[in-house]
């Protein structure tokens, strides 16, 4: 914990917009490519609240498999905002009521400004804050997408395909600097890659689960903690 | 996307959250070392969706204009390039190589 208390300044606030802008375009033009109707994109994009479980679905549906073993991928993924709760409701003033709100709006951005405000007056402040920006990123975003979806055309050509893979990996880059992270990052993907050809579409993604372990063992070999 | 999976998919999200902050939060606030290993799960599994998009096309690994996009996008995130810098380079090479 650092003593200095860092704010989200009306720049961030501007970049954060324009970033969740960007990325509800890119979710939206993808879900009419593949089909969905108007409203059904909307309603996702609207009720789901996160963009990496519905193009987790997305990709285990366009790798051909079934509707519940996208599901299930798009669930594991999810586990990401449960963890963001974990370290953001503590910090929140009591109140089951404003804790719920808060911590079904944990994303990354707002939970990482928000839990490293030194004073607890600050964090429930902060953290709607870049909640506001987000959001008014990201609804302008997914309407504006919904709308230009069937004139874009092909998605490939724009590289829009490569958007969201490249937002994720910026998304995780912090984790991905500490080493037991990176253990973990590296053998998540190597178990994802080695599964592909030869396990069901989603089942690469959820068994990626297991690797944690190898971030573990770095942990507790290098660093002293652990299981 | 299926009406099913809308619903699936939304009670999933907000469940975790809602189960992260009420529940797993307390235990974890006990058991720092737990909560360091729960806090690389997004390493792992974000990582293999990253895979997923980016090498896989069905059931086959292809190395195609995507992963050169992704390799852009990995040297701008290592040299601690602004979000929007590294989702435009991506887009713009995967898009650029496949024009060419």
């Amino acid at each position: 914990m650092t003593d200095d208390q860092p704010r989200h300044g009306r720049a961030d606030s501007a970049a954060l917009a324009l970033t969740f802008f960007s990325l509800g375009i890119t979710l939206q033009v993808l879900l009419i490519d593949r089909g969905a109707s108007l409203w059904n994109a909307l309603a996702a994009s609207t009720v789901i609240w996160s963009a990496t479980s519905q193009f987790s679905y997305l990709a285990v549906r366009d790798a051909g498999g079934g509707d519940w073993a996208a599901i299930i991928a798009g669930a594991v993924v999810a586990t990401r905002f449960g963890i963001l709760a974990t370290s953001l409701v503590p910090r929140l003033p009591a109140g089951a009521f404003r804790r719920a709100l808060a911590s079904v709006n944990a994303f990354d951005p707002n939970v990482a400004i928000a839990v490293q405000q030194a004073d607890e007056r600050c964090v429930e402040r902060e953290f709607w804050r870049v909640t506001a920006a987000m959001m008014g990123g990201w609804f302008p975003g997914i309407v504006v997408g919904t709308f230009i979806g069937n004139v874009v055309g092909d998605i490939g050509r724009l590289g829009l395909d490569a958007v969201f893979p490249a937002a994720l990996l910026s998304i995780i880059a912090g984790l991905l600097r500490t080493r037991e992270g990176f253990a973990a990052g590296l053998a998540g993907a190597c178990i994802c890659l080695a599964l592909i050809p030869i396990a069901p579409p989603g089942v690469p993604i959820i068994l990626s689960v297991f690797g944690v372990g190898a971030g573990a063992v770095y942990a507790k070999r290098h660093i002293g903690v652990g299981p | 996307m299926t009406t099913l999976s809308i619903v699936a998919l939304t009670v999933a999200v907000w469940g975790q959250r809602l189960l992260g902050g009420f529940v797993v939060g307390p235990v974890l606030a006990r058991r720092p070392a737990m909560a360091q290993v729960l806090g690389l799960v997004p390493a792992a599994v974000v990582m293999a969706v990253i895979v997923q998009l980016s090498v896989a096309d069905g059931r086959s690994l292809v190395l195609d204009e995507r992963l050169a996009g992704m390799l852009v996008a990995g040297v701008l995130v290592w040299r601690r390039a602004p979000f929007l810098a590294v989702v435009l380079a991506a887009a713009l090479t995967t898009a650029g190589l496949r024009a060419i």
